[in-house]
């Protein structure tokens, strides 16, 4: 979809389109699954208001050129911090997790805008002209600039938002050059804990480690360092598991498989499966849906969404969804590759991967694959933060697109 | 391309991402074809049915147990008539359930107003969680339940534990008591996976061990039927079950609880403690009077609260480490230590004036309870005879320097750490309260006299009193007064280190104290504590009350050669220590002594048996 030469640069179509297409379809969701009598009566409507107010910011986003976000993405990011830190001091608590800062009537989670802050200075850092992502020194810095607030909202605790921060670090670190086996290399101390974790045994690494090296033949240096941290990683981690009280290690088996505690997420993930399987090619039809009704599908207006959109549209209907969203992320990285200049490009990755992440973290959690980690569905589940910071995700992609290179 | 510093293989790069996004996709999209296609059929019916219900499995609380493996604490079954929101595919049967016919059927079986049933059982539609419409229901009303239980959609019979304290009121505050959890406790502990009708330990042992107490509930999924009557276990989540709570082992040994409660029993209210001083365990701990917690477990009416309550018996307060009360003479060691271990005195040192029943200072009189008075008396003589003059004097030498700190090196002013909540620090006060209560520096001597005899301004609760005299006992060294000795299946439970550092002093200071101990149970104060062929060491005291009569005290420890057993007595608004404070404390060291003194320190624990509470009334003197 490269513009026609000599016509004027417009936005860029088919992602908006599909946006909007979600944006409507999560409005008729959240009217149906707040259509039974009770606590939620009337909630579209609020959210209609979020999205006037959340297109009002894309436009707004969109037109800034995105030179001005770069030189200010120091400061930017220096206010994001602030914000999580105040989080901790004057925040507002729900549900155990602090995650929402209070200005009057208005609420807003600052784990949203240091996610779009932490992207411009990662941008900014990887536009950097000496950038050699083949060398361990520069990997070190972009790093640190995502651990930082990565801790900070996973200790809110807000662990869906905060893993999307590493998932955006990593889609940047391979879009500005670094070769995959390096970053193969480089995260397989993780891979090495989350193995451990899962399955109690380090043997896993130990071929795919072999294997990375096989391949893809890194520096020796780096090598070194890498295999060495490794075995640090490794030698601790059953020391650790050891040391660790029964009811700590219960918290993070809770933690890496909710559903093993059936009273809690296990419980919805269940009823989500239900709803979605009963649903069946064609749907039971819109405001039909019989599971949303009852106590047994919570949250099913704001998390668990797509299980409602599952019921009520079936396959077809939610395959409908899934591919206005294909049409999203790919928009996204398409443009990466046409915008004008190494910032613009490597924000719509870091954008784009930020909103795949999401989407995908949480349509695993309504089908059962992956942990209940309490990920709303950008653009369908109801709340006003996330709707309106996905659409601005949205106008930052749309500004790239308008500043596109011309041929 | 674009100017910076991408890389050139962007192509190759973009195919990549893209590729790796329309995988997540596509797994997605596998997933739904599997549940939408594949497990249509299946999923459907259940959703037809739309009985899926998350069934608790309650983890049973860790049982209690003295020092030989008697119980003290356990759990029962408890039969609750709760209504279960019936997983109502049409709100129309929900609205059904409340139909009048029904309510009034539900509240005749569980004999309840339809006023309150109605609530709860609205309550539970609206929320979708269990309502308890009768707790700890007696058994008639259970099986009239189960029998109409066919009739009565979403009336359901829970079985759920109760605790059950088997000795009944026998260390009612030390153990404490566990109860269902209330709205405000569930407030506090958002985090820590409790759910309303749980149980939590409230108050004692219960309350401070109850991390380790409370097990992990487990949790299964079960497929019911329209009436909620559950007809199979859901293969979807395997169900998890529960983790029991671990067992505690007490340092307590019933046999000597039993002759403290037997001792005490002519005692309306005060406190006993019974300590190892070889290692601060606690062999039995009193204090009167007492409550039934297993009238508390199961909950108990506001009326019966406050009749419980009344004239101040505050029956839950454990007075053995929750009341403070001045110490009077029983702080004569303390005094004469405080001398002692600054060369200030020895055992033989006489004071120039001698008792003529009363002694001059500021333009007072400040009185020797003999009124006849002690004439010239040393050391060893004063604290046998309990001679006020000779501590006025010495209290005067020593300042309130030397009496504070070794005062708290006793373990008096501090709390001693003991594993109970809300224990008292009881006061020793030092310069800066001095100074706060008066103008600075303007505090009258007068007040040393007082601090010396163990009276003003002092406050000691009954375990520290025991405390001190452990430490007395074992010549300085400092314990740990605790409860619990082992955890059931945490090895790696430790009794913690004492606070207070002990005294270190020489052996002939010791000696000292002790011979004059020894005395005061041979030829002095507490010859009532005496027991035929065993040494034993003690002192009496009497706690002037300004708000009524005086509080009768006794410490002691015995065998005075090899102590096993330091104790101390407190006995409110009882008169002088010597005549009811002490007789309690011999009939204690008599049964632990002369009877079974093996059960003082098992070598290892019998097997558990039951404890019956009836049990009580064997034992007697």
């Amino acid at each position: 979809m490269s513009p026609v030469p000599g016509r004027p640069i417009t936005v860029d179509w088919p992602l908006a389109l599909a946006t909007f297409g979600l944006v409507v379809i999560g409005l008729l969701t959240v009217y149906s699954a707040t259509s039974v009598p009770g606590a939620h009566e009337g909630l579209w409507i609020k959210q209609l208001v979020w999205f006037g107010l959340a297109l009002v910011a894309a436009v707004v986003v969109a037109s800034i050129h995105y030179r001005v976000y770069d030189s200010l993405s120091w400061p930017l990011y220096g206010i994001s911090l602030v914000l999580l830190v105040l989080v901790f001091l004057i925040g507002v608590e729900r549900m155990g997790a602090k995650r929402w800062i209070e200005i009057g009537p208005l609420q807003f989670q600052p784990s949203e805008i240091a996610k779009i802050a932490t992207c411009f200075v990662l941008a900014r850092f990887f536009d950097h002209a000496k950038l050699d992502l083949t060398r361990m020194r520069w990997w070190l810095p972009p790093l640190i600039l995502t651990m930082v607030p990565f801790v900070l909202v996973a200790k809110e605790p807000d662990l869906g938002t905060a893993s999307s921060f590493p998932a955006m670090l990593i889609a940047m670190y391979f879009w500005a050059g670094m070769p995959a086996g390096q970053l193969l290399l480089g995260l397989s101390p993780i891979l090495n804990m989350g193995l451990f974790f899962v399955t109690g045994t380090l043997w896993w690494f130990v071929g795919l480690f072999a294997l990375i090296v096989a391949v893809f033949r890194p520096r020796m240096s780096t090598l070194l360092v890498m295999l060495a941290l490794n075995i640090g990683v490794g030698a601790s981690m059953p020391y650790l598991w050891n040391h660790l009280h029964d009811y700590q290690k219960r918290r993070i088996e809770t933690f890496i498989n909710p559903e093993g505690d059936p009273s809690g997420a296990g419980y919805q993930v269940i009823q989500s499966k239900i709803a979605i399987g009963s649903g069946g090619l064609a749907g039971k039809g819109f405001l039909k849906g019989t599971q949303k009704g009852l106590a047994f599908l919570p949250m099913r207006h704001t998390d668990f969404i797509y299980s409602v959109v599952g019921e009520e549209m079936g396959l077809l209907g939610a395959a409908f969804v899934l591919l206005l969203y294909v049409t999203v992320i790919l928009s996204g990285y398409r443009l990466a590759t046409v915008a004008r200049d190494g910032f613009a490009s490597l924000v719509a990755v870091g954008v784009t991967t930020a909103l795949c992440f999401h989407v995908v973290v949480n349509m695993l959690m309504t089908i059962g694959w992956a942990p209940v980690t309490g990920v709303p569905l950008p653009f369908l589940s109801y709340g006003g933060t996330a709707l309106i910071v996905n659409c601005m995700q949205i106008g930052l992609l749309q500004n790239v697109a308008l500043r596109r290179r011309e041929y | 391309m674009p100017q910076g510093p991408l890389p050139n293989d962007r192509d190759q790069r973009h195919a990549a991402l893209g590729a790796i996004a329309l995988a997540g996709f596509a797994l997605i999209l596998l997933g739904l074809l599997r549940l939408q296609v594949v497990e249509h059929e299946e999923l459907a019916r259940l959703a037809d049915q739309n009985r899926i219900r998350l069934d608790i499995l309650r983890a049973p609380r860790g049982v209690i147990r003295d020092r030989s493996g008697r119980l003290l604490a356990d759990s029962q079954p408890s039969f609750d008539i709760v209504f279960r929101p019936l997983p109502a595919e049409s709100l129309t049967r929900a609205r059904s359930v409340i139909a009048p016919e029904w309510l009034t059927r539900v509240a005749a079986l569980i004999e309840d107003d339809t006023a309150g049933v109605r609530r709860r059982v609205r309550e539970a539609n609206r929320s979708g969680q269990t309502a308890v419409l009768r707790r700890a229901a007696p058994y008639g009303v259970m099986a009239a339940v189960e029998e109409y239980r066919s009739d009565l959609p979403g009336i359901d019979v829970l079985v759920s534990p109760i605790r059950h304290y088997p000795a009944g009121t026998m260390m009612a505050q030390l153990l404490g008591y566990a109860g269902q959890i209330n709205e405000s406790e569930l407030a506090d502990r958002p985090d820590r996976g409790y759910r309303s009708g749980d149980l939590i330990g409230k108050t004692g042992l219960e309350r401070r061990y109850e991390d380790v107490l409370r097990g992990v509930d487990g949790a299964e999924f079960v497929v019911v039927n329209a009436m909620g009557k559950r007809v199979a276990t859901l293969s979807e989540g395997p169900p998890r079950l529960p983790v029991p709570g671990h067992g505690l082992t007490l340092t307590i040994d019933v046999d000597i609880q039993m002759a403290l409660e037997a001792a005490m029993s002519g005692i309306e209210r005060g406190a006993a403690v019974v300590l190892d001083p070889r290692d601060g365990g606690v062999l039995a701990m009193v204090s009167k009077p007492a409550f039934d917690p297993n009238e508390f477990a199961v909950g108990i009416s506001s009326a019966r609260w406050k009749e419980i309550n009344r004239d101040g018996a505050y029956p839950l307060l454990n007075r053995a480490i929750q009341s403070a009360y001045p110490p009077g003479s029983t702080f004569k060691m303390v005094t004469i230590m405080a001398g002692l271990r600054d060369d200030l005195i020895d055992g033989e040192t006489r004071f120039p004036v001698g008792c003529s029943g009363g002694y001059f200072f500021g333009g007072r009189r400040f009185g020797c309870w003999l009124r006849t008075g002690h004439g010239s008396v040393n050391t060893v003589g004063a604290l046998q005879h309990s001679c006020d003059v000779y501590f006025y004097q010495l209290g005067l030498k020593l300042g309130l320097d030397r009496i504070e700190s070794t005062a708290r090196a006793f373990s008096l002013g501090e709390k001693t750490g003991i594993d109970l909540p809300a224990e008292t620090r009881g006061l020793v006060p030092d310069r800066a309260w001095y100074d706060k209560r008066y103008k600075r520096g303007t505090w009258p001597r007068g007040i040393l006299l007082n601090l010396s005899i163990g009276q003003g301004e002092l406050l000691t609760s009954p375990l520290q009193l025991a405390t001190m005299t452990a430490i007395i006992a074992n010549g300085g060294t400092p314990i740990r007064p605790h409860v619990v000795r082992e955890v059931e299946g945490v090895p790696s439970f430790r009794i913690s280190k004492p606070i207070e550092s002990g005294v270190q002093t020489a052996q002939s200071n010791w000696d000292v104290v002790h011979e004059a101990m020894r005395l005061v149970v041979d030829a002095g104060t507490a010859r009532a504590a005496r027991v035929a062929g065993v040494a034993v060491a003690g002192k009496t005291g009497t706690a002037q009350n300004p708000h009524g009569d005086d509080h009768a005290l006794f410490v002691a420890y015995a065998p005075a050669d090899a102590p096993r057993i330091a104790l101390a007595v407190v006995a409110e608004n009882s008169g002088h220590g010597g005549s009811v404070a002490a007789p309690v404390a011999g009939h204690v060291l008599r049964r632990v002594l002369l009877g079974d003194s093996t059960r003082v320190a098992p070598a290892r624990p019998a097997p558990p048996r039951t404890l019956r509470s009836d049990s009580l009334g064997v034992i007697g003197d």
